[in-house]
This record gives structure tokens, sequence and C-alpha cells, in this order.
């Protein structure tokens, strides 16, 4: 009985992070620019792209102009009550640096992040091991893709906005 | 015909090769000048052993003990750099560190690395980072600042 309750805990406490589609996106509670905390499942509802990322990231930078066709073209309902929301997650430490990017870049999506770096708690959550990276959520709170971009990303989005 | 598509196959060996060399010299430090991850957490963890001057040259000082520059794509970082080894012994083993990104991508550790080379520090060390602090450092149980 021991045994069963150590492997079971054990292979429990294994799974706990692992970030794959068809499970709920676990919660994400974050303050933005302003300090105003916003959580993810606030965004409930729409299909919501988490981009995981940072201005020292030049990758994720340079994928922002994309995300913000993406966001502009989806954002406007396709049909009722449903649309693309994006939840930028940024792994920045220094908050002019992000605070600059975000009004450089003109990003008009919901921008948080907690000045951690690496050892934000959120990089843990979602099991990062690199950035850019991002999770797509359904309005029901539950991922339905991983690490999505450029064309792909694309095409799923309006594959799940057009649908039906 | 086959002969000259061996000829041509052995061309597009040697300029491959080249590439790859030219490319694989082209960064400022050598093979024995990367430490390895281990390597440092052991110096660190082990008491009374002689401490490496531990430097960030990245977004965020991460590693227990280190001094923290900034990123070293940014000249004014380049300077707190030197400011920082301006009365330290050219001797003593320094060893810088980013981990925001893969090496590939990493804006900072190049220029903070040839200015330790500039400043002649014999025992400069760029720690051995191959994806990012997280998975390299942190996931791996080494010790990080409170």
């Amino acid at each position: 009985m021991l045994l069963f309750a150590l492997v079971y805990g054990y292979s429990a406490a294994a799974q706990k992070n692992e970030i794959k589609v068809g499970i709920v996106a676990p919660e994400i509670s974050l303050p933005t620019p302003q300090g105003k905390i916003v959580a993810l499942s606030s965004l409930r509802g729409n299909l919501v792209l988490i981009d995981f990322w940072a201005t020292w990231c030049a990758p994720c930078v340079q994928e922002q102009p994309e995300l913000k066709k993406l966001y502009n073209t989806y954002n406007e309902s396709l049909k009722k009550g449903k649309k693309l929301e994006i939840y930028g997650v940024s792994l920045d430490s220094k908050k002019p640096a992000w605070e600059k990017a975000i009004q450089k870049l003109d990003l008009k999506w919901t921008q948080v992040s907690d000045l951690k770096f690496w050892t934000s708690p959120v990089a843990q959550t979602y099991s990062l091991e690199g950035i850019p990276y991002n999770v797509l959520v359904d309005g029901n709170g539950y991922i339905v893709a991983l690490n999505l971009h450029g064309k792909e990303l694309e095409n799923f989005v309006k594959a799940s906005l057009e649908e039906k | 015909m086959k002969k000259l598509a061996q000829q041509y196959g052995f061309l597009f060996l040697l300029l491959f090769s080249v590439t790859i060399h030219a490319q694989v010299k082209q960064e400022p430090w050598t093979e024995s000048q990367l430490m390895a991850t281990q390597e440092l957490a052991d110096k660190i963890n082990e008491p009374g052993k002689d401490k490496p001057l531990i430097i960030n040259i990245g977004p965020q000082a991460v590693i227990k003990g280190s001094v923290d520059v900034g990123p070293g794509k940014e000249n004014t970082n380049i300077e707190k750099l030197d400011k920082t080894l301006s009365k330290v012994d050219k001797n003593r083993q320094v060893v810088i560190y980013c981990g925001c990104c893969p090496f590939e991508k990493c804006p900072n550790i190049r220029p903070a690395f040839n200015e330790l080379k500039e400043l002649g520090f014999t025992n400069a060390k760029l720690l051995n980072i191959p994806r990012n602090i997280k998975v390299d450092w942190i996931d791996k149980g080494y010790p990080v600042t409170e």
C-alpha cells in the first residue's frame, strides 16, 4: 500500500509539469507594465495564444510583427464570441527594456511579467526549455497546440476561428 | 561523368569543411576557455576552494555569488565590466556567463569575452551553457542567488 502510494505520488509529481495538448492550461496571473494583475483565465471564451518572449531574445522580437498581423486580422470576431487574444508573457528582468519594447513594437495585446528572467516560476510551470515558445488555448481553457510559428500558426488560428 | 561528380563532391566537401573551420575560428574563446557548469557548481559548493570571480554579463545574475554587470551587448555594461575588473589580479580566474539563449543566438558573450582578453586576463573562462541558464543551471539544482 505504501509502495503504491509512493509510486503513485512520484508519478503524479513527475506529471505535474507536463504541458501537452488536451490538458487545461495552468493558470498564470502576473502584472502588466502598469502593475495590474491579469489572469490567463480572464481571457476564456477566446482562442488564446500564450506567447513566451523577452526583449533580450532576438528571434522572439523578430516574431512580434507577425503576431501583430495575426492579432490585427483575428482579434476582430469572425463568428459570434470567438476571436484571437494574445497573452504575452515576458521573461525580461528589467522593466524599462520591457516597456520600451512594447511601445516601440506597438503591441496592443495583454503583456505580463514578473521580471524574473529564467528564474520566473512560470518558466517552471510551463516547463520552458527555450524561447520563443507558445501555447494555444481554446475557449474552454484547454491546450490545443504547442509551439506553432509562421505559416503553421497562421493556418491553425485561421482553421480554429473559421470552423463550423 | 562519375569522375566529374567525384571531383565536384570533393570540392564541395573541401569548401564545406573550410566554412565550418572558419566559423569555429571566429569565436573569441577557445575550447579550453569554456568551463563546464558542473565544474563551476563544484567550485561554488566546495568550502575554502579558491573561488573564481563570477560575473553575469546577461539579463540577470542567477548564479550564487556572481557580480551583476548586465548584458554585454551594451557599451555601458562593458564599461561596468572594466570597472569591476580594474583592481582584480590579471591571473585570477574570471568566469563570465549569460544564459539567455544558446551561444549562437547570444548577443552578450562575445563583446564581454573579447573585453576580458583585451584587458589581459590570462585565466578568462566562459561558462558553457548550451541552451540557457534554466535548463543548464537552475533545473540541475546548481547554486542560485537567494
